[in-house]
């Protein structure tokens, strides 16, 4: 008796925690969309921000358009980074001191918290190089911030299915320029630009490193790199810090979350659909 | 010839960017290492006694880090504890009583948690833990170290799950069979063999998440309240991380109160290292002993 006793209260518990998981989940989710979706409309997207103070009236495509330029110009100088460090720990160093060092470099920078690479890069770019906060100045510290989140997951990618190619390839007597251009690099493509992609979601949901390189309350878009840009996460922080508006804010969250979460799905979607054409067994 | 200057190129693009990314870490190390130094020269123990304040401003500064330190490790401490919790729970949840496809889109579907931004969390604490903190415990603006505390262990709950999950699926592989065998029942089985079996491991994933809260920014800094005092349940409390984002933009280039900022940073640094070592040399024996 007292033995299923315990045998139900261990089931209770377990439902009760699971479910208060996913409860939580979900309601990240619903609430998020549940209150931003009466803000959403074509011209909150489309318009520039306005009212008094700013942020109350309006829209937010220059928020939405800086952080889609902040996203992209640090993925592609994070990405291009990253994938040719882990083409480096892959295929030409595979042990050694200098693999060591880097790879000791690369786990020291994933540990580093994000609000470090905005007062790294804030002192260091705009006070001792003298840059203005910018576009570009916000994109190299996020791209710094990316560089060990795509070099990881690439050299997984890497390892687990380049070195097979490597080891034919060298085997027939091919360079292993050869066979990382012509071979590794497109049988990888999709893999790597979802690992990028990703980066890129990461970076530009994040707010500690642009907070005083780059981004500000309102601009326009940028049209060049060098001019300061708003972002849709500062925005939703300057907003509720400020107890401006909040329902803009949860108009803004959405579209945020909204967009990041597209980005999330569609990998999802290519490493599943991936994962059937192949033999290697991820998970 | 042409193909020798190819591979020549090939091999050094991918050594010019190893080396950027080591030149990038040692930056970073250095910078914050150099610029913390006049603190720690002219203030030294001055800046870790218990009962110096920080008052930074003030016509007689005293740069106290203490408050700021113990309110870093309370918060995250809070939020491990808090992720644990439902994070072993979930995952024996998923692993035992739901069936198996619908356990991993459930899987993915947490997963998904990891990849909200932190001031969504933040926004969404504010909005709803911070008011009802407010309407229900007389509190003046329901700003705490608590609502901290459960925002950030929801921050970590899918990295715990996904952890724990991966270390019940071992055990489970290992012993289900002989201990079906014998007669245990399912919960038996949970309780008294996988649980135990997957302690080091959990152990290790609370040492990682614990690392992961203490750098956490914008989601605890909009909750907490943001005092410099020493952190209690429901008072309002500060941390490393939101101390840093919160005064590093109004500060003068060179002055004494930077500089405590970059060694307050220097102490989280090695606080993370510690935790974070410790936390993959338990991981890797915990992986080891399951082998």
């Amino acid at each position: 008796m007292k033995n299923n006793m315990g045998k139900y209260v261990v089931r209770l518990i377990c439902l009760l925690l699971g479910l208060l998981t996913i409860g939580v989940t979900l309601f990240l989710f619903l609430f998020v969309f549940w209150k931003g979706k009466n803000v959403i409309s074509l011209s909150f997207l489309l318009d520039d921000p306005s009212g008094m103070p700013i942020g109350t009236d309006g829209g937010i495509f220059p928020a939405l358009m800086g952080s889609i330029y902040l996203g992209a110009l640090s993925a592609i100088i994070g990405g291009i980074i990253g994938i040719g460090v882990a083409a480096y720990l892959a295929f030409y160093s595979p042990c050694g001191r200098f693999h060591n060092v880097v790879k000791g470099a690369l786990f020291g920078l994933s540990g580093i918290p994000s609000i470090l690479f905005g007062l790294v890069g804030y002192t260091l770019l705009i006070y001792q190089f003298g840059m203005s906060r910018s576009l570009i100045c916000a994109a190299i510290t996020v791209a710094a911030m990316i560089v060990p989140f795509v070099a990881i997951r690439a050299k997984k990618i890497f390892d687990e299915k380049g070195i097979e190619y490597m080891r034919n390839s060298e085997s027939l007597g091919l360079s292993k320029e050869y066979a990382l251009w012509r071979l590794i690099l497109p049988a990888c493509l999709p893999e790597l630009l979802s690992t990028i992609a990703l980066g890129m979601a990461y970076g530009m949901g994040a707010v500690a490193p642009i907070l005083y390189t780059g981004a500000v309350m309102q601009a326009k878009v940028p049209e060049k790199l060098t001019d300061p840009f708003m972002s849709l996460p500062y925005h939703l922080y300057m907003l509720v810090s400020n107890g401006f508006s909040l329902e803009y804010a949860y108009g803004t969250a959405f579209v945020l979350m909204a967009f990041l979460l597209c980005i999330q799905l569609l990998c999802k979607l290519i490493s599943y659909f991936r994962e059937g054409a192949q033999w290697s067994l991820k998970r | 010839m042409k193909k020798k200057i190819v591979d020549c190129v090939g091999k050094g693009i991918t050594i010019l960017t190893s080396t950027l990314a080591v030149a990038l870490m040692a930056v970073m190390l250095i910078h914050i290492a150099s610029e913390s130094i006049p603190a720690f020269r002219e203030l030294g123990i001055e800046m870790f006694r218990l009962e110096t304040e920080w008052r930074p401003v003030s016509n007689n500064p005293q740069y106290g880090l203490m408050p700021a330190i113990t309110g870093t490790l309370y918060t995250s401490a809070l939020a491990v504890v808090f992720s644990l919790i439902l994070g072993i729970g979930c995952a024996f949840f998923l692993n035992f009583y739901v069936a198996d496809k619908l356990a991993k889109v459930l899987l993915s579907f947490i997963d998904l948690v990891a990849g909200i931004p932190s001031v969504i969390f933040g926004f969404i604490g504010l909005t709803v833990l911070v008011k009802w903190f407010a309407a229900h415990f007389r509190m003046a603006a329901g700003q705490c170290v608590l609502a901290a505390g459960i925002v950030l262990g929801v921050m970590l709950l899918p990295f715990v799950v996904s952890t724990c999950s991966e270390s019940i699926g071992q055990a489970r592989r290992q012993y289900e069979l002989s201990a079906l065998a014998l007669g245990f029942s399912k919960e038996i089985l949970c309780v008294k063999i996988i649980l135990p079996a997957i302690r080091p491991g959990i152990i290790a994933a609370a040492m990682m998440a614990f690392g992961r809260g203490l750098g956490e920014t914008m989601a605890v800094m909009m909750v907490i309240g943001n005092s410099p005092i020493y952190p209690s349940l429901l008072g309002r409390g500060q941390t490393i991380p939101a101390l840093t984002a919160l005064e590093m933009g109004s500060i003068e280039y060179g002055s004494m109160h930077l500089s405590v900022l970059y060694a307050v940073n220097v102490v989280l640094l090695v606080i993370l290292a510690v935790v974070m070592a410790g936390g993959y040399l338990l991981k890797r024996r915990a992986d080891k002993h399951e082998e």
